[in-house]
């Protein structure tokens, strides 16, 4: 084992981390801005509207995301509509099929895990904020989803972890991620111990501080005491919205 | 003692016929699953008046204050909210009674405060937030002034210095008069109390009764379901004593509670004989 | 399908060998990671530590890239000359380090979920440690441990057309194959996502019904 190669490759690999972060940060924030109303669906009471949503999280959830991306980068162009129209422009570049791909697997999981939030919220929280005459999106957006979210944050923290490692199949349609450039350092290296270790150190460290950014965030939300609170900006951002 | 009387000298019933009644069921009736718990219950409240709804619980107390402000809707009957029948669409089919009109149901429940047996405060918002949340997102006021209305009617429960304490830092009794004080940053025209110091610790209930008795010599209206007998004689203006999802007995407590006309009044009186 | 059905049927063959193989092995490393989780040894449980900690933190596609490249490399320095390790050995030693690490975890949590006195209650009887852990430890984990178990398994099964990357014909690699050769992409795809839908859909409700069955005595 070369500690020297390593570090060299850990030099290079660093030039990835961009594609890495922004393929996992636009996929989860698409698949967040999609869970949220479609958990809703999800969790209601009715058939009509929580079943077609369980068939999506069903089927996205039990297909391999490589399966998932190739289909969409592969299959895609097969379909006359996306080949002659706007869409074109996105999903001949692997870059957004990606994106695509990702966002829809991640929304998947996320729909679950706040749905399971949801579902969990008190019901006399909810009758608190019909009986002031709260509109049915105020309480969602005010009461419930608050609520969910932080009830089910240890499992987003997961969901998270899960996307920065997911984004690594990137590399299989030509993005040069980390894991992507990985590859190609070592066709050119024939050092794969040391490259591999050198991606899997990067990796660790993505994945050390999105779980450490989660733990602040659960800390602050169930254990500060209200006069000293531990993010004062937090309080303030939260009082402004 | 003194307090009570003061009320009734207040209470304007002598117009109590031509009033209009500020809330009041109809022959209500709402079965819940396949049990009856309701069965034919007409109730009003009219201006300045304080009506304790007594009764063993089961009895439907809890639930016809939850059918006034539509948190359950009653199978049959009317709810009136001042001269405005409340859009209530019978059972149909295999589903249950439902609101018929939303914006109606929602209008009406701004104008009644609800305060709850188990305070429901919302966790995640500090005592002033649990206040203000109304006042901002119901009634349109700006944050500045929503925050001086919510800061009045936390000084006005005693409870200023704690507003930005979370409901987990704050006693049950405490947080009970938080959830009054959010009741009344709505300024509603009705107050409705569900056992509101049921689930509270023996020594925590005289605050919260405190809190509710200075309510009634302001001439609030309000309906309260309570188990507390002596409290319901002191501040009430009527008293209602519901058995079987039915009223038993209806009238002035010193006159109700001190000649029982029913059997099953007299054994909830005094269940040793 | 221009005669790939067979072939699909040899991937999904390959894609269930490889997932209980290491799924196998896998249960054993988590039972072994638990165990020294909850020792004595602060060695061991600092060794456990690393191990799951690392596997966690890593994508699993890493995990195979490195033990199959690796591998290869270490192998051909070891005997001289060119060799290359079989996708299928390289796939089943990663998924088992990964489901090992997983289900380390998992087991601890259910260790830890049983009240400390069912131990005290078995030992206060005379049953030797041995036969706490056999038959009053174990038989209860395995029932707290069972929803996320299943989970777990889910993710492996998919995470077996990983190995297609590197060589494996299993059912990923055949659709990868067949979309190329019959330029149909499209079709290929969705038949193997089928195929997968269909395992990950028996697999729950499998446990589904394993569930039912250890669950029934209680009521």
């Amino acid at each position: 084992m070369d500690i020297a190669l390593i570090t060299e490759s850990i030099e290079t690999l660093l030039g990835g981390v961009v594609l890495t972060l922004e393929l996992t940060i636009l996929s989860l924030l698409i698949g967040f801005g999609l869970s949220v109303p479609l958990a809703f669906m999800r969790a209601s009471r009715s058939q009509w509207l929580s079943m077609p949503v369980l068939a999506y999280t069903y089927v996205f959830r039990g297909t391999p995301l490589l399966v998932q991306l190739f289909l969409i980068y592969y299959g895609l162009s097969q379909l006359a509509f996306v080949r002659e129209s706007f869409l074109w422009l996105l999903f001949r570049d692997p870059f957004y099929c990606a994106l695509l791909a990702f966002s829809l697997n991640s929304a998947a999981y996320t729909i679950e895990v706040f749905r399971g939030g949801i579902q969990s919220v008190p019901p006399g929280l909810v009758e608190a904020a019909q009986a002031i005459g709260l509109s049915p999106t105020k309480i969602r957006l005010r009461i419930v989803f608050p609520l969910a979210f932080r009830t089910v944050l240890p499992s987003y923290a997961n969901e998270v972890v899960g996307m920065i490692k997911a984004s690594s199949l990137a590399s299989t349609v030509t993005l040069l991620e980390i894991t992507g450039l990985a590859r190609k350092l070592v066709s050119e290296t024939f050092a794969p111990y040391e490259v591999f270790i050198a991606a899997g150190a990067i990796y660790l460290g993505l994945t050390f501080l999105a779980s450490r950014l989660f733990n602040l965030i659960e800390l602050h939300l169930s254990g500060a005491p209200p006069d000293k609170a531990r993010f004062p900006w937090l309080l303030k951002l939260r009082q402004a919205l | 003692m003194q307090t009570a009387i003061d009320i009734h000298s207040e209470n304007p019933r002598r117009g109590r016929a031509a009033a209009i009644a500020s809330l009041r069921a109809e022959n209500v009736h709402k079965t819940l699953g396949t049990h009856p718990v309701l069965r034919g219950v007409s109730l009003a409240a009219y201006p300045h008046e304080v009506i304790s709804v007594l009764g063993a619980s089961g009895s439907g107390k809890s639930t016809l204050l939850r059918c006034l402000n539509l948190l359950e809707v009653p199978d049959s009957g009317e709810i009136w909210f001042r001269d405005e029948k409340l859009d209530i669409r019978p059972p149909a089919g295999r589903n249950g009674a439902r609101i018929g009109d939303a914006r109606q149901a929602r209008r009406v429940r701004a104008s009644l405060g609800m305060v709850f047996q188990s305070f429901n405060l919302w966790p995640h918002k500090t005592a002033l937030e649990n206040v203000m949340e109304g006042p901002v997102h119901v009634r349109g006021l700006t944050r500045r002034a929503a925050t001086e209305c919510a800061e009045h009617y936390l000084r006005k429960v005693g409870l200023i210095e704690r507003r930005d304490h979370y409901p987990r830092h704050l006693s049950g009794g405490q947080q009970q008069r938080v959830a009054i004080a959010r009741a009344l940053a709505m300024e509603p025209e009705v107050l409705l109390f569900d056992e509101p110091t049921s689930a509270l610790d023996p020594e925590l209930t005289g605050e919260v009764l405190r809190a509710i008795r200075s309510l009634a010599e302001e001439g609030r209206t309000m309906i309260l379901v309570t188990h507390e007998l002596s409290f319901a004689r002191e501040v009430s203006s009527r008293v209602a004593f519901m058995q079987g999802g039915r009223i038993e007995e209806e009238g002035p407590p010193e006159e109700v509670l001190s000649r029982p006309a029913s059997a099953g009044l007299r054994r909830f009186l005094d269940p040793v004989c | 399908m221009g005669g790939f059905e067979e072939q699909f049927l040899r991937g999904l063959e390959t894609t269930v060998l490889v997932a209980a193989i290491s799924g196998a092995f896998g249960m054993l490393v988590g039972l072994a990671g638990a165990a020294a989780k909850l020792s004595r040894f602060r060695a061991l449980r600092m060794v456990a530590d690393a191990y799951t900690t690392i596997v966690r933190g890593v994508p699993e596609l890493l995990v195979i890239l490195l033990v199959y490249f690796g591998g290869t490399a270490a192998l051909t320095a070891l005997v001289g000359s060119y060799v290359e390790v079989s996708a299928l050995w390289a796939g089943v030693f990663s998924l088992t380090v990964v489901f090992g690490a997983y289900a380390t975890e998992i087991f601890r949590g259910a260790i830890q979920a049983i009240p400390r006195g069912q131990t005290e209650a078995a030992l206060s009887i005379g049953l030797a440690p041995w036969q706490t852990w056999l038959l009053v430890i174990l038989p209860q984990m395995a029932r707290i441990a069972l929803p996320a178990l299943c989970n777990l398994w889910i993710s492996l099964l998919k995470d077996t057309s990983l190995i297609s990357i590197v060589g494996l014909s299993d059912i990923m690699r055949v659709a990868v194959v067949g979309a190329g050769s019959m330029r149909d992409p499209l079709t290929f795809y969705l038949a193997a996502s089928a195929l997968y839908l269909m395992l990950t859909s028996f697999s729950l409700l499998t446990f589904r019904l394993v569930e039912r069955r250890m669950l029934a005595p209680v009521h």
